[in-house]
């Protein structure tokens, strides 16, 4: 069923400028989601390969309905980024064995599919985000600063609840909701920049490039936090 | 241009004040100062960042098997101290919140919707228990994990005696336990109580958590045991739900703004 997750990669790349080659890329991502998640009687969120897809489908899942924001009817150049960015992602996953273990059993619960998937989210309107910012430091129009903002501030909402049902999958499983390892500093310090950004905005239209470069720079982390920590450092984060 | 309501120093009414109270008036000033809030998050996300690279927030770290002011106390500088500096940030981060929640009620009362003015306030409340929960826990908390034979007996946290039982376990292809459990029987007046506890599904008494982390077949059954009490977690919890109450407050009340 490689082929479509092949076929949602070629869309990403070589359509997303037109919204339905954009739709068609994220229909088949998903297909190939829920046949994976169907042979596995899961949500695949584990090893590389299914959280590199996982990803890649919510960075195309949460920037389609921005391709209808009044801002960017008119753009080509939003979907064309974040097909490239959700393309991107999902051609990195290839490379990566599809591992068809069954789930060790402290991360057999609801509160660990919730605390992912939510975390997921919020890494990829993190990215929308990004690419908001970065076509606003490029054109300097104020509206994509305010969708930059809601992206974020949505992605933020999502962490958090992240974050909550973390820490209460982490205090039935190890009777803490809260361990020093490097990925939850991480998850601090992503969830600490966003506040950060959020009230950035208060400051006023003279700190519009900041919070531009803010919205770049928090998917950046995000980025560390997903990929770095799993691959730098030592962590039962990791994949 | 600022906004009105929303200028960089949003919680900053000026000070008419002359004279000796000058000075601590300033001080307010600087407390309750949104730049100097954004100053203290970067100054503690520097230090967390710090503390990832270091040995002292590692995931093999004794951090994490002392309560949190205990591992300070008997670490060295050397290996503490981007923690230590992450503290003092976050306790006057701490009190920064509450001065800028304070001013902003203030500034902006009988001013807009109430539901808008609240709810971020509502979000720095849920922040500022999340702190207080760690405090709790860095204070009171309390592990002890111990490897223990079926049949063999521990003292429960309120000082009965429970003997674990019935340890079983299902292992899949590669060798690896897929599911596994164990049987806490408690006798008491005569009475025999059994509870089980598997991963995800710890037994609670007095307070404390009894989990089950691992577990044995052969050569012999046995369990590894971990007691965990965790003081902050009630505080923690409220504090969750507090920020996620006004998360949601104020999802809906900025949509299509």
């Amino acid at each position: 069923m490689k082929w479509l997750l092949i076929a949602s990669i070629v869309l990403y790349l070589f359509g997303a400028h037109k919204r339905t080659l954009f739709l068609a890329g994220l229909a088949a991502e998903l297909a190939y989601l829920a046949v994976r998640g169907a042979a596995l009687g899961r949500l695949p969120l584990i090893g590389p390969h299914d959280t590199l897809v996982f990803f890649s489908a919510s960075v195309a899942v949460m920037a389609f309905p921005f391709c209808f924001a009044s801002t960017l009817t008119g753009s080509r150049r939003f979907s064309w980024g974040a097909g490239l960015l959700a393309g991107l992602f999902a051609l990195l996953a290839l490379p990566f064995p599809s591992f068809a273990m069954p789930l060790p059993p402290v991360l057999r619960t609801f509160w660990f599919e919730l605390h992912v998937a939510l975390a997921f989210f919020a890494y990829a309107l993190f990215g929308v985000g990004g690419l908001l910012g970065a076509m606003f430091l490029f054109g300097r129009e104020r509206p994509l600063l305010d969708l930059q903002y809601r992206a974020s501030l949505v992605g933020y909402s999502f962490f958090s609840a992240s974050m909550v049902a973390g820490g209460i999958w982490g205090y039935y499983a190890w009777g803490t909701y809260w361990l020093w390892t490097p990925k939850e500093l991480w998850t601090s310090i992503l969830w600490l920049f966003y506040s950060l950004y959020l009230h950035l905005r208060l400051k006023g239209a003279r700190w519009d490039g900041v919070v531009a470069w803010g919205g770049i720079a928090g998917f950046a982390v995000a980025l560390f936090t997903y990929l770095g920590v799993s691959m730098l450092m030592k962590s039962s984060h990791s994949f | 241009m600022s906004r009105p309501g929303f200028t960089g120093e949003a919680c900053l009414a000026p000070t008419a004040v002359k004279g000796p109270t000058t000075m601590l008036a300033k001080l307010y000033d600087r407390l309750a100062s949104l730049t100097f809030g954004l100053w203290l998050i970067g100054g503690v996300c520097l230090f967390l960042a710090v503390g990832s690279f270091s040995g002292g927030g590692a995931e093999g770290s004794s951090i994490n098997d002392l309560p949190l002011f205990q591992w300070l106390a008997e670490t060295p500088l050397v290996v503490s101290w981007w923690l230590w500096a992450a503290i003092a940030l976050l306790a006057i981060l701490a009190m920064n919140t509450v001065l800028c929640s304070i001013e902003s009620v203030r500034m902006k009362y009988r001013r807009g919707n109430f539901l808008v003015l609240i709810a971020p306030q509502v979000m720095h409340a849920g922040f500022l228990l999340i702190v207080l929960a760690h405090l709790f826990s860095a204070r009171g908390g309390y592990k002890q994990v111990m490897p223990i034979r079926e049949g063999g007996v521990i003292m429960g946290p309120d000082g009965s005696r429970l003997q674990v039982a019935n340890i079983s376990a299902a292992m899949g292809p590669m060798g690896f336990p897929v599911d596994y459990s164990a049987e806490l029987r408690t006798i008491t007046g005569g009475r025999q109580d059994v509870a089980t506890i598997s991963p995800n599904h710890p037994y609670f008494s007095k307070g404390a958590g009894i989990y089950l982390k691992e577990v044995a077949v052969e050569p012999y059954r046995a369990a590894l045991i971990e007691i965990h009490r965790e003081p902050g977690a009630g505080v923690a919890l409220a504090g969750a739900l507090l920020f996620t109450v006004g998360n949601v407050v104020l999802l809906a009340v900025r949509r299509g703004r």
